[in-house]
């Protein structure tokens, strides 16, 4: 479906193609006429546009007299700040910089499919798979950490032990849920706002796709905030201490 | 049908269209099923929002200074029933 090449993805499959098989003989994969996919080079494009503007937010920081960047980036900093502080509690802010890198990399890799000449790498299922597998491999590595992994895995067998063999099969499942609902969430919400741009493009080429591009702006803040949401639901479940 | 449906329905086909290259292996139903499928769970999904967002008006209107914990329980519901629906659209771009 998204066959086309992207002008940025043709320059890296021009010129690095060499270095996108090494990266990808690693996991073993044969080496490809034009290794790059269009969805690789927009994760890492999303990557240096989120360095660069730390970089440029680091180098104007004042206590003084803060700038427009530095606000809003203080806005987002509370923001997120908060949500951790009233999710997972006070001693909840180590994981934060977690929370908040996941947030910025979506909601960017979410919003840099708006510009003309770029894709969502959010669009393509595989990289909200990564993100999600990252988000389920955090929670439960917390919560290995936090409460040792006996106590953890006993989380499993449910409040009584003679429910165990229903309990035990019944929570797996609903944890191996998590992620795939997180995936699924996340590739269809953006998936589904750039197709149903198209759809109006062919039915009314002027004005109205504007309407759903606005639809989907709002849906890519919207989605990047649920997933780092659920992602926070999720640690707190997980090193969460039982009061008895 | 009024003239609301009749649009909605092209355009479903309309999005349809890139998949008629495909080859009808499962058969001329599948798109039918599609729609229809589709509309079901969009359908069931905007009730089950519409009393989320019921639910939530009504305790904000109760309760104004419980505003920051109300939003939140309705953002978080409002996604999650959001997410089913979007199930019902996954398969339908992967099997259609």
């Amino acid at each position: 479906m998204h066959e086309h090449e992207l002008g940025l993805t043709a320059l890296f499959n021009d010129h690095l193609a060499g270095a996108g098989n090494a990266l990808t003989s690693i996991v073993g994969l044969p080496a490809q006429d034009r290794p790059w996919a269009n969805w690789a080079v927009m994760e890492i494009l999303v990557a240096l546009v989120i360095m660069a503007l730390f970089a440029i937010l680091r180098s104007r920081i004042s206590m003084d007299k803060p700038g427009g960047l530095q606000h809003i980036f203080e806005i987002i900093y509370e923001f997120l700040h908060g949500q951790t502080e009233e999710i997972v509690g006070h001693h909840g802010q180590k994981f934060l910089h977690v929370f908040a890198t996941l947030f910025l990399f979506i909601l960017f890799a979410n919003l840099i499919g708006i510009i003309p000449a770029f894709e969502s790498p959010t669009m393509f299922p595989q990289v909200p798979l990564g993100l999600a597998l990252v988000a389920f491999l955090y929670y439960n590595a917390q919560g290995f950490v936090a409460q040792g992994p006996v106590t953890y895995l006993k989380h499993f067998v449910g409040p009584v032990a003679a429910l165990a063999p229903l309990m035990i099969p019944i929570e797996i499942i609903s944890h191996l849920a998590r992620p795939m609902s997180l995936t699924v969430r996340l590739f269809a919400n953006m998936f589904a706002g750039e197709q149903v741009t198209l759809v109006f493009l062919k039915l009314v080429p002027l004005a109205i796709p504007v309407v759903f591009m606005g639809l989907h702006v709002f849906v890519s803040f919207l989605q990047a905030y649920i997933f780092t949401l659920l992602t926070m639901v999720y640690v707190a479940g997980a090193v969460a201490h039982e009061e008895h | 049908m009024n003239p609301k449906t009749f649009l909605i329905v092209v355009a479903l086909f309309l999005l349809a269209s890139p998949m008629m290259a495909q080859d009808h292996s499962g058969g001329w139903a599948n798109p039918i099923a599609a729609g229809i499928g589709m509309a079901i769970a969009s359908g069931l999904c905007a009730l089950g929002q519409g009393k989320a967002v019921a639910s939530s008006a009504e305790a904000l209107a109760r309760n104004p200074g419980a505003q920051a914990s109300i939003r939140f329980a309705l953002i978080l519901g409002l996604a999650l029933i959001e997410s089913l629906a979007l199930y019902t659209l996954v398969i339908i771009f992967l099997k259609v």
